[in-house]
């Protein structure tokens, strides 16, 4: 009995250890595992270290590169700055900034309608004679600021011929006594809209002038703006117009 | 019943020696000795990851400065000839 207890406790201790075992094994690495990664780790370092040197020198070689390219340009843009008549680089920024932000209003310029165009027409000729000065400094001189300016001019150029075609007509009011002149007459000319219902395009024309179209004055200048037919605003102010003159004379005889 | 008691006899001197034999492990110091070498290349990887980015960089404005003074020295090929020097 005493040595079955034994045997069994001996069982019992043999499974433990067993258990142990293979949970040892489990976690903890072998000798031969850790020689491995020993080996591993240390061929990688190796590998990093010279991997290091080799960007250190490259690194410095391209600070070396980087430090003469500064001086070479520095003496270059030098040269050029003399080249140019001395001048500063500031003076070059600001020349180059202002030859931007006319790129910029041209453009814009550029996208705007006719009747906008002929509005902003004083500022298109200064640009137009501000580039013609811009091209005569050295400045211009420099390939890349010499073509911007060219591209520049011929964009303006394009905006004039726009300003010449689209440059409205005018008419020039003589007297009642002797020419006839009232909107409906001048509408009716051949040389105007050879249509007398026309007029109202006249009256919205030049509001800065005529507050009632029944009454002009000679040799104010008319602007006659383009088009056969009237658009909603003229045909809108007509109407208008027609509803007041109608009601005037219920109006008048009512105050008799 | 002999056959039994054999058996839990070979299993526990099986077990003693399996436990023996088994326990040839690296020591505490030869662990920390290859968490030292791990910490070390990844210390190094680090380095050699940000001196890569430097050295691309460097280059990176190099060729740009580069092409900047190509630019001037067409600049003032252009000035020069338009002076007529």
């Amino acid at each position: 009995m005493k040595a079955q207890k034994l045997f069994s406790l001996m069982f019992l201790v043999s499974i433990l250890l067993l258990a142990n075992t293979v949970a040892l094994f489990a976690q903890q690495m072998s000798k031969e595992q850790w020689q491995d990664e020993m080996k591993t780790y240390t061929a990688k370092r190796t590998d990093l270290q010279s991997q290091l040197t080799k960007l250190d020198a490259d690194i410095k070689d391209l600070q070396a590169q980087s430090d003469k390219l500064d001086a070479d340009l520095q003496s270059c843009q030098q040269e050029l700055y003399a080249l140019l008549g001395g001048i500063t680089p500031e003076q070059l920024n600001a020349f180059i900034n202002e030859l931007s932000t006319m790129e910029k209003r041209v453009s814009e310029l550029q996208g705007m309608s006719d009747d906008e165009l002929l509005k902003n027409r004083d500022e298109v000729m200064r640009i137009d004679g501000r580039l013609k000065e811009m091209a005569q400094n050295k400045i211009a001189m420099i390939p890349d600021v010499g073509n911007r300016i060219r591209v520049l001019q011929d964009k303006v150029a394009g905006l004039i011929k726009t300003l010449t075609v689209s440059k409205e007509k005018t008419y020039t009011v003589g007297t009642w006594s002797r020419n006839h002149d009232c909107l409906w007459n001048i509408a009716k000319k051949k040389d105007i809209y050879d249509n007398a219902w026309l007029w109202p395009k006249i009256w919205q024309g030049n509001r800065d002038k005529i507050r009632d179209p029944d009454l002009i004055k000679p040799k104010w200048v008319l602007r006659i703006p383009e088009g056969n037919e009237l658009t909603k605003q003229e045909k809108s102010a007509a109407h208008s117009y027609y509803r007041k003159k109608a009601s005037a004379p219920a109006a008048g005889g009512s105050g008799n | 019943m002999k056959s039994i008691r054999f058996l839990l006899i070979v299993s526990f001197a099986a077990s003693i020696v399996v436990f023996g034999g088994c326990a040839s492990s690296p020591s505490d110091q030869e662990l920390q000795q290859l968490d030292q070498l791990k910490k070390d290349v990844a210390g190094l990887e680090g380095q050699v990851k940000d001196k890569t980015a430097a050295k691309a960089n460097l280059d990176k404005q190099n060729n740009e400065k580069s092409a900047k003074l190509t630019q001037c020295r067409s600049d003032q090929d252009a000035v020069k000839k338009s002076l007529g020097k």
